[in-house]
């Protein structure tokens, strides 16, 4: 802080000697040296003497007051602050105004008056050049008189008018060349007889037309009158939405967008596919054949045997029921469930031994009926009753871990009437598939998470739950009908598991919400995926993860899709809306060619009954027959 | 690796602009936006994808085309509006000094005004374009020439629309131009061709009071007719400039508003053309074409027409004049500049009357249609013989037929034929005109009558015909029966053929129950048939794609509502004619009885 400057004479001290001379370099260069810089004669200013190491302890004990730990570049000593200096950054600190004396709300001194002063400054008199005309005026006023006198200038001259019109196309320019944004406003369209004003008697509106005319909001009504007829011309009273529809016309010219519409004129018929007509691509099922009454109750599920004579239905009320194909006549059947549903029967592959597996509730009924020749029990028999030892000798042997299903013998009635084995799987079984040797079959529990598939071997009497982790709640499986391959649809995808690597190899995506069922075809490579939204997909392996034929056209949610599996070029699917839809859907062996689709038929039959049509077909091994089994409480045969 | 495209700098995100943002760009109020996209004719645009051109929003807004709103930066009438704006604060400033002789000078002088003709230029490059939009500004000329004025309608503006309706009236009389004119319930619609094929159509309101609704924004419709006056105006000093006259032409105050002065001379000059009566055949006698006018427009040619005071004047005057017609009087009250204003003229060959008969019963139309009618009970009727009298109808349907009808069914009081549109062509739709397809009439009146005769015969004949042994009794003959494989049904026949053959009988006629069988098969089959192919084209459907099948979808159902509504007027034409034949019948058995 500098001292206050007194404004007198001598007061100036700006040639008061300068302390240190040495300029703005760092005092570090003299350290070494026993002065601290010169003063302006060049004398050398001497360093002060330093305190003791005394002091210097006392220093650090006790901070003096003002001590800022920099040094003095004119003197070399230490910098203190002064008592003045430390208040004024005290009331900085504080916020407060840092010189003392100063007031921040001091009174304005205006530099000028507001008030106008009446009297004038000078009190010089008014020149003569204000009292007497200019004689420059006077001249230029001259030569405008002049200039009027000689018609040069016509005041008030009216303005020349341009002709309103003239030939604004005398230049015979050729016509632009059509832009494509360049809409011109469609023109009107001339009116019909109907809007006569004595048009023929057909045209007036009946009382009901005329209601419903005048009850409809004037922008919902296809025309903006209501036919009339007048006897005669006099009595023509004028239109009084004159106005306002020259108003519209005049809106739509300036508001209404305009876009380009390509009109298509065409024959509609022309928009169907050409496909090959379903006469040619005969044989194909068309009609109800016979119909298999008897379940109390939905038909849940059905499973033709492989040779082809027995037909196993399974249903709401708890029994499994085998048919005579051809005539319709039950010939066995035994109640597995007392409350429980069969949800699925699936007769093993291989014509040697006559086993049916039926699923109800938690457990799955390997079951054999008693219409079978004595080989073929006896084969049936010995498939079965093989594991038994098995199982006995590992269940000895390991102890480690709770297997994901129990074997267990059937109670002595159910014995007798023909069960064979029964596992328990503890979640309820909703689908079975069979491994086409006949020895491995999988089964489907939706609510199981990871144990949702489990895979039972029957020459063991063993399961396995093959996957650890869940991913999804599992709606079918199906083994590649000659590949180590497993088929896994979840309700959006469906992956594709190799067997003999244990690895994912594929994870298709139908691209639908909820999965029903879905089938391979025979060839190994195409894939049917029905669903609940109403779509059927086929998926071609080869081609992509996608599908490449999304169908939609029934109108309710899809049940079960089939391929038939004997040789024929046929599908199906089943809907809740009582429609099976017959397909022809020929695989090319080139891979080049697409596959060819076809619908051929819809088969109309079964009855909705609460919002449920046909829930499962299946087709014969080998004829072009089709099984489908109804909510209506009938299996019925189409061929 | 191409060049990775930038979103929002090309197509459709620079195509379009939306409305606000073309009104910021051009930095004028949205009424003066408004004026300046009418003049201009620019509209907006539907981009076809929204929200590329919306950037990525999706909120309903108006797009305009960029380029269209570039090009306004630079236009003329643009700098007008902005004089205009400063020219309306100097105005004020003056008036709110009260420095009134300021304010009337900077009026006359300062004032800018708008002129549209550059844009009629640039909107119609050629005559013809011009020509093709002429139909909605004429129509809004006709309607503006008759509307009172408010304070967004200024006099001026009616009075030049009515010029302009009565210049282009001149040019259609003139040219010969008229084609087509229709009676409507809104107006009446004339359809001219001008400049060389191009067709002209306009509709003009009767002449009642207008009923202006309260929501018709008059500014919108007052600046289209600011344009439309002066492309009306261009168009019309063009095509008066082929035919050889001066435009604007000077009408003679003196005489009635529509008297042209040129046309009264023409009439003057005409004699009257010698009536051959007309000939034994029902033909009328028909113009004959000169080389000069066609026969369409020389139609009236030879005729001499009144028009009773209660008939319109203007549009009956404006079609007899554009058809040829030279000699038109009429009656005192509907103005000056008639050819004659007696209506005991004798050298009148046609009255046009609208009024209710006063006499009982209609006269036959022979009467009515032969020139030298009877003429009993003329002086009770103040019918004079030697003219035929007509409803103003006449005149529109020989006009749309293009030549002169027998004037029979347009007698005054009588019911007239219905007044059918001239743009509807007939194979399009209903045609009111063609016969009713006699099939379906056929088969449901047959199918009533069979069952009556089948009644009757049940309850009156007993026996109509031998009873035919029944098939079992007669043996049949081996071999032939056996070996064809026929239907059931064809091999009793056959059985029946044989026996009767045997009883000594000619062939017999098939009876009527076999008969009906086989229809009843046919039908079945038919219907089977039908379903099948439904069945076909349904499971095709399946096999489109959704596009494709919603389109196929769409084109059946326009069809289909097409097709209904022409169904329902036949239905209704039907019901119509069964009734009238009904009445018809009755009446005459009152009459009888």
């Amino acid at each position: 802080m500098y001292p206050e400057i007194d404004p007198v004479y001598d007061s100036d001290d700006t040639d008061v000697e300068e302390a240190n001379t040495i300029g703005n370099i760092p005092l570090e260069f003299y350290d070494e040296y026993p002065h601290i810089g010169y003063d302006i004669n060049g004398k050398k200013l001497m360093r002060p003497a330093k305190g003791a190491a005394l002091d210097a302890l006392l220093d650090s004990i006790e901070v003096p007051k003002g001590w800022t730990g920099m040094t003095d570049r004119n003197t070399g000593g230490d910098l203190m602050l002064t008592q003045e200096e430390l208040e004024m950054v005290r009331k900085i600190q504080m916020g407060e105004v840092p010189v003392d004396g100063y007031d921040p709300y001091a009174p304005m001194v205006e530099y000028f008056t507001s008030k106008t002063e009446v009297m004038p400054l000078s009190a010089a008199p008014e020149p003569k050049r204000r009292f007497i005309p200019s004689k420059h005026e006077a001249k230029r006023v001259m030569k405008i008189v002049k200039a009027i006198r000689e018609g040069r200038i016509v005041p008030n001259k009216p303005k020349e008018e341009e002709p309103q019109f003239y030939d604004i196309w005398a230049d015979d320019a050729p016509s632009r060349p059509d832009h494509i944004m360049n809409i011109p406003a469609p023109k009107l369209p001339p009116p019909t007889h109907d809007e006569s004003y004595n048009p023929p008697a057909e045209y007036l509106p009946t009382k009901d037309e005329k209601k419903a005319w005048e009850e409809l909001d004037p922008e919902d009504r296809d025309k903006d009158y209501l036919p009339r007829k007048y006897s005669a011309l006099r009595l023509v009273p004028g239109y009084d939405g004159f106005v306002r529809e020259r108003f519209e016309r005049c809106l739509d010219l300036y508001l209404a967008p305009r876009v380009r519409r390509n009109k298509l004129n065409i024959d509609p018929e022309s928009l169907l596919p050409k496909l090959p007509s379903p006469q040619e691509l005969k044989p194909f099922p068309t009609t109800t054949a016979t119909i298999y009454r008897g379940h109390e109750g939905k038909v849940r599920t059905l499973g033709i045997d492989p040779s082809g004579v027995w037909l196993a239905t399974g249903g709401d009320d708890g029994t499994v029921r085998i048919w005579e194909v051809l005539t319709g006549r039950e010939v066995w059947k035994v109640k597995l469930g007392e409350d429980e549903s069969v949800n699925t029967v699936k007769w093993r592959p291989g014509r040697e031994a006559g086993i049916l597996a039926a699923a109800a509730g938690d457990d799955v009924y390997l079951i054999m009926p008693p219409i079978f020749d004595h080989e073929t029990e006896a084969a049936g028999k010995e498939v079965l009753s093989v594991g038994w030892g098995y199982a006995e000798v590992v269940k000895k042997n390991s102890l480690k871990k709770e297997p994901p299903a129990k074997w267990s013998k059937p109670s002595d009635k159910l014995a007798e009437v023909g069960v064979a084995a029964i596992v328990t799987v503890r979640i309820s079984v909703k689908h079975i598939s069979w491994h086409r040797r006949g020895d491995y079959f999988a089964t489907v529990s939706p609510e199981g998470q990871n144990r949702a598939v489990a895979i039972h071997q029957l020459s063991k009497h063993q399961s396995q739950s093959p996957f650890r982790k869940s991913k999804g709640i599992v709606q079918r499986v199906e083994f590649h009908p000659f590949r180590p391959i497993l088929f896994v649809a979840t309700q959006r995808y469906i992956r594709v598991y190799d067997l003999a690597k244990q690895e994912l190899t594929k994870t298709l995506q139908p691209g639908s919400r909820w999965i029903s069922s879905f089938d391979v075809h025979s060839g190994g490579d195409n894939l049917i995926v029905g669903s609940y939204d109403k779509r059927l997909l086929w998926h071609d392996l080869d081609l992509s993860t996608k599908p490449y034929r999304t169908l939609r056209y029934h109108q309710k949610a899809i049940r079960s899709v089939k391929y038939h599996q004997g040789g024929l070029p046929l599908f199906c699917s089943a809907s809740d809306d009582g429609t099976v839809q017959v397909f022809h859907g020929k695989v090319f062996g080139d891979l080049m060619e697409n596959a060819l689709i076809v619908p051929l038929k819809v088969l109309r039959g079964h009855v909705v009954k609460q919002a449920l049509g046909v829930l499962d077909v299946e087709w014969h091994p080998r004829e072009c027959w089709l099984f489908s089994a109804g909510a209506d409480g009938t299996a019925r045969l189409w061929n | 690796m191409p060049k990775i495209k930038k979103k929002g700098v090309s197509g459709n995100a620079k195509n379009f602009i939306t409305r606000t943002q073309a009104v910021r760009k051009l930095q004028v109020s949205l009424p003066d936006f408004r004026r300046l996209c009418i003049f201009k004719g620019i509209y907006p645009r539907e981009p076809r994808n929204k929200k590329k051109a919306n950037k990525g929003s999706t909120q309903s807004t108006t797009f305009y085309y960029t380029k269209d709103i570039q090009y306004l930066l630079h236009e003329p009438v643009l700098q007008k509006f902005r004089d205009h704006k400063a020219f309306a604060k100097k105005l004020q400033k003056a008036l709110g000094r009260g420095d009134f002789s300021d304010a009337k000078r900077l009026e006359t002088t300062q004032k800018p005004v708008v002129r549209l003709d550059h844009i009629v230029k640039e909107r119609y490059p050629t005559f013809t374009d011009a020509l093709r939009d002429l139909d909605d500004a004429l129509s809004m000329i006709h309607l503006f020439a008759s509307l009172p004025t408010n304070e967004n309608l200024p006099p001026a503006t009616v009075v030049n629309c009515a010029r302009l309706t009565k210049e282009w009236a001149h040019y259609v009389i003139r040219a010969g131009a008229l084609r087509k004119s229709f009676l409507s319930i809104k107006g009446i619609y004339y359809q001219a061709e001008v400049g060389g094929g191009q067709e002209v159509l306009w509709l003009v309101p009767y002449s009642f009071a207008q009923d202006v609704p309260i929501d018709v924004d008059f500014r919108i419709m007052h600046t289209f007719v600011e344009f439309y006056t002066t492309l009306v105006g261009f168009a019309l000093f063009r095509l008066y400039a082929i035919e050889g006259l001066v435009y604007p032409p000077r009408f003679d105050k003196d005489m009635d508003e529509n008297a042209e002065a040129g046309e009264r001379k023409d009439v003057e000059d005409l004699t009257i053309d010698t009536f051959t009566p007309a000939a034994a055949s029902d033909q009328l006698p028909q113009p004959t074409p000169s080389q000069t006018t066609s026969t369409s427009t020389a139609l009236f040619s030879g005729t001499t027409f009144y028009l009773s005071r209660e008939t319109p004047r203007e549009p009956l005057e404006f079609l007899l004049r554009s058809f040829g017609c030279k000699r038109i009087g009429w009656d005192a009250v509907l103005g000056a500049g008639a050819y004659t204003e007696n209506s005991s003229d004798t050298s009148i060959t046609h009255q046009i009357v609208d009024r209710p008969s006063t006499f009982p019963s209609p006269p036959p139309p022979s009467a009515a249609g032969g020139d030298n009618a009877p003429s009993t009970n003329a002086a009770a009727t103040g019918r004079i013989p030697g003219r035929i009298y007509i409803q103003p109808q006449y005149v529109w349907d020989c006009i749309n037929s293009g030549r002169l009808l027998p004037p029979g069914e347009y007698a005054p009081g009588a019911l007239l034929p219905p007044h059918l549109s001239p743009w509807v062509k007939p194979g399009e739709g209903y045609d009111p005109t063609a016969a009713l397809p006699d099939v379906e009439h056929n088969e449901e009146v047959e199918g009533s009558d069979n069952g009556m005769q089948e009644d009757l015969a049940s309850d009156s004949e007993p026996e109509p015909e031998p009873v035919l042994p029944l098939p079992t009794t007669v043996t049949p003959i081996e071999g032939e029966s056996s070996e064809e494989e026929e239907e059931e049904e064809s091999e009793k026949n056959y059985q029946r053929e044989l026996a009767t053959e045997a009883a000594g009988a000619g062939l017999p006629a098939p009876s009527e129950q076999d008969m009906k069988k086989q229809k009843k098969k046919n039908k079945e089959k038919m219907s089977r048939q039908q379903r099948e192919e439904e069945d076909q084209k349904e499971m095709k459907k399946i096999m489109m794609s959704r596009r494709k099948r919603k389109l196929y979808e769409k084109m059946l159902y326009s069809n289909a509502k097409k097709e209904s509504e022409v169904e329902g007027l036949k239905r209704k034409r039907r019901r119509l004619e069964g009734e009238r034949s009904k009445g018809k019948k009755g009446g005459k058995g009152s009459e009888e009885m």
